[in-house]
């Protein structure tokens, strides 16, 4: 060990430590943690991207995949970036070339499940020099971060019965944090910690409580067996505060709530843990009783700003159910909320942030018209603040839906849903970027896009806001006035979340589109 | 998906099956109850209904009360069309429904095969119908006539009687979906109405569009590229269509001929 250090080069040494990524902000020449930083902000602090000079962004590399459906956020550290290729490969390149440097694919089983998502993967965590990546049939892997080497390889759970991971992985001190997929399969949801060094489960927090634990009384009979809750997209992380943010998914079966009567906690929900011990400080939950698929597996935004005079420690999230949440993260008190989108399925939130739901918005036998859609006003893909600007920036998807209730049974591994959704799709339904003020949800501009996205945005330093779009299009906005100033068409799907790194003090935006990874900066 | 498909094959037959041997093998389809058909019949109308017609007679998708459907010649083939779809036509996967309930939907729609609907009028005499209202100047079939509007040599392949008689009497009603992957549910031909920046106003249709640019063709046939921010007025005409509406320029006995030929259009079967 002691000899391959001194012989590493200091430009090719991936060494992280967690002191690096607690204070990930103060290199943003980097892209550490699939968010940026732990507060998740999706915020660079690069400015010599300004909206004088934008127009003239031209794409410097392009790397393409076997496959299309990219949905990687890159991590780069000192000149290396990560990607994972679907289903779940890693591979390094050169920041500054695009030319790979090496690669890992797990041996996965041919008939691997993936039931109700895309056999995909969102990216590497990177912790001293580790790679970590969870696999489609769940398995959590840690790789050497220079090489690619296997250093460990553990199961997290049984892909038979539906279990998956799609989602990048959270690396804080000693421990890296992991969700799943898996709820339209009726598995039972859980966040786990491993140690970074071992891969030994530290602790593990179910989603749904057992018979007996606190919250079962909020599901009927022994539907929590099957209750769903899936938590299949990265958390955030308060240091000062030691809490784990994490979004929690719907429960099962998705459209017939019938077998499962009571709010099922923590469906639907924001759990804070206990990061030491991966016990539940506090929970909210935003759809209590889900009956339209819409899980809260949305980023937690770390924001501390001042509410009625006084600095207030806040999370917001913007909410599949068309809602945009501001709570106190040290208690989880509701403080607030906003639609911020088409809805027509709550009459109001209550003054604890309870929704009052409409009659006759849930699925039936013949179908049922509501907004938004399953897929929801917004989803997996990121938000971004600006400290510059006050403002959090969301992509909105506008669309209805009819959706449909039928009987359905739990088998082990099969789709576990209990109806169907027909979507108002094409030039019924639309998109966009809105900037929100986030302390109150209130909308300050948009900017249309022409169907519901899948991409997440980023704003920067510079004063620029970039985002994608389903036609290809990849565009920069001005972060205060939602003025387009630049658009490059891709020429496949932007289903993923822009980066910014610098390399010689050159700023670089990258972006996942189609089946290529495009990297753009200045001539 | 085909991985899935292929791990329900062997489950579910005995051996890859040859036509001769297939007989001999046990035909899921076959082994449905009651119970199984009325549950496809709910899967059905939840999920191929709005292409296929509530009662399977077609729409914007075709009609399925036919004894032989050509992408499903069999119970394999078909369980493989409702699971996969076929994208080259606009038709979405099954992703919602597990293996089962795929059969459950396929018994369900061989047995609409069993009661076939017909369009009832001639299509001999709507061949002539359709040469006297002069369609072959915007459409295209089996090489012959204007490129304006949709080619027809395979539409009786593809629409339901009931959405061909609506595409005459009421095309702003029926536009045909566009058959771009990333574009599910985008009306092609849209009619627009644009003005550029410089006051030039045109009608036309949109061929593509996204949130900076639009690809026009204006009703003489003529292609434009958009920039939007060089355009002052962009108006989408929804619920209208270039064609007129022949609803007053035919008969009722006309337009079921017309119909029927235009159902008797299959393109190479």
């Amino acid at each position: 060990m002691l000899v391959c250090a001194i012989t590493l080069t200091p430009a090719l040494s991936a060494q992280v430590p967690y002191d690096r990524l607690l204070r990930a902000d103060r290199e943003p020449a980097n892209w550490l943690t699939y968010s940026g930083d732990y507060r998740s902000h999706r915020f660079s602090r690069l400015d010599q991207l300004t909206p004088e000079n934008v127009a003239r962004l031209r794409p410097v590399w392009v790397h393409q995949t076997d496959n299309s459906k990219v949905e990687t956020t890159p991590i780069v550290v000192d000149g290396l970036m990560y990607v994972t290729e679907p289903p779940s490969t890693v591979t390094a390149l050169d920041a500054r070339t695009g030319r790979p440097l090496w690669s890992w694919s797990p041996t996965m089983p041919k008939d691997v499940l993936y039931l109700g998502f895309p056999p995909t993967n969102r990216g590497v965590a990177v912790l001293d020099s580790m790679v970590f990546v969870g696999t489609l049939d769940a398995h959590l892997v840690a790789l050497d971060a220079r090489s690619g080497a296997l250093r460990w390889d553990i199961v997290v759970a049984d892909n038979s019965v539906g279990y998956a991971m799609t989602l990048a992985p959270l690396a804080i001190d000693g421990k890296v944090i992991v969700g799943v997929s898996g709820a339209e399969a009726g598995i039972r949801g859980f966040i786990d910690a491993y140690d970074v060094e071992s891969g030994e489960r530290l602790w593990r927090f179910w989603t749904v409580p057992a018979a007996g634990e606190p919250g079962s009384d909020t599901w009927g009979g022994d539907s929590w067996q099957t209750g769903g809750g899936s938590t299949w997209l990265t958390g955030s992380y308060d240091p000062d505060l030691g809490l784990i943010y994490w979004g929690i998914g719907n429960p099962a079966p998705d459209w017939n709530g019938d077998s499962r009567p009571g709010d099922n906690l923590y469906t639907c929900s924001l759990v804070a843990l206990h990061e030491a011990t991966g016990e539940l400080a506090w929970y909210f939950q935003f759809t209590p009783h889900d009956t339209h698929d819409w899980d809260a597996n949305q980023i937690p935004v770390l924001v501390d700003a001042e509410i009625a005079g006084r600095t207030r420690r806040l999370v917001v999230m913007a909410n599949r159910n068309a809602f945009y949440y501001v709570l106190d993260r040290t208690t989880g008190e509701y403080l607030r909320a906003r639609q911020y989108a088409k809805q027509t399925w709550a009459e109001r939130l209550d003054a604890r942030g309870r929704p009052i739901v409409l009659p006759k918005t849930e699925p039936s036998e013949e179908g049922t018209l509501v907004w938004p859609s399953l897929q929801g006003a917004t989803n997996w893909f990121s938000p971004s603040y600006s400290p510059s600007t006050g403002l959090f920036y969301v992509a909105v998807r506008e669309m209805g839906a009819v959706y449909y209730k039928s009987e359905t049974a739990y088998r082990p591994g099969a789709f576990f849903l209990g109806g169907g959704e027909q979507a108002l799709s094409g030039d019924h339904a639309s998109g966009a970027v809105r900037a929100l003020r986030s302390t109150s949800g209130e909308l300050v501009w948009e900017f249309p896009l022409h169907s519901p996205p899948w991409a997440g945005v980023l704003a920067t330093a510079g004063g620029l806001v970039f985002g994608g779009s389903e036609e290809g299009n990849f565009f920069a906005l001005d972060a205060v006035s939602g003025q387009a100033l630049w658009q490059f068409q891709t020429g496949g799907p932007v289903r993923a979340n822009p980066i910014s790194y610098a390399l010689d003090g050159v700023q670089h935006v990258a972006i996942a589109a189609g089946r290529g990874l495009f990297v753009f900066a200045l001539p | 998906m085909s991985r899935t498909f292929l791990a329900c094959l062997s489950v579910l037959l005995v051996a890859v099956p040859s036509r001769a041997q297939e007989t001999e093998d046990k035909d899921p389809i076959a082994a449905l109850g009651p119970a199984d058909l009325e549950h496809g019949k709910l899967l059905f109308r939840a999920h191929c209904a709005r292409c296929h017609g509530y009662e399977g007679q077609g729409g914007e998708g075709p009609s399925l009360a036919r004894p032989n459907l050509r992408n499903a010649p069999d119970g394999p083939a078909l369980f493989g069309v409702i699971q996969n779809g076929i994208p080259t036509r606009g038709m979405p996967g099954a992703w919602q429904i597990g293996d089962r309930e795929i059969w459950q939907v396929a018994g369900y729609v061989r047995s609409l095969g069993r009661s076939t609907v017909v369009p009832s009028g001639d299509a001999e005499r709507g061949r002539a119908v359709y040469e006297r209202a002069g369609c072959a100047a915007c459409h295209t079939v089996r090489g012959a006539g204007g490129a304006l509007g949709p080619e027809l040599s395979a539409v009786g392949a593809s629409r339901g009687a009931g959405y061909l008689r609506e595409s005459i009497v009421d095309p702003g009603a029926a536009l045909p979906p566009a058959l771009w992957p990333e574009a599910p549910g985008f009306s092609d031909y849209l009619p627009v109405r644009v003005v550029t920046r410089a006051g030039r106003e045109m009608l036309g249709m949109r061929v593509n569009e996204d949130a900076f640019t639009l690809q026009f063709r204006d009703a003489a046939g003529g292609f434009h590229s958009f920039d939007k921010r060089d355009l002052k007025t962009l108006e989408k005409q929804t619920r209208m269509s270039l064609m007129p509406s022949y609803a007053n320029a035919l008969s009722a006995s006309e337009l079921d001929d017309l119909v029927a030929y235009l159902a008797s259009l299959r393109g190479r079967e």
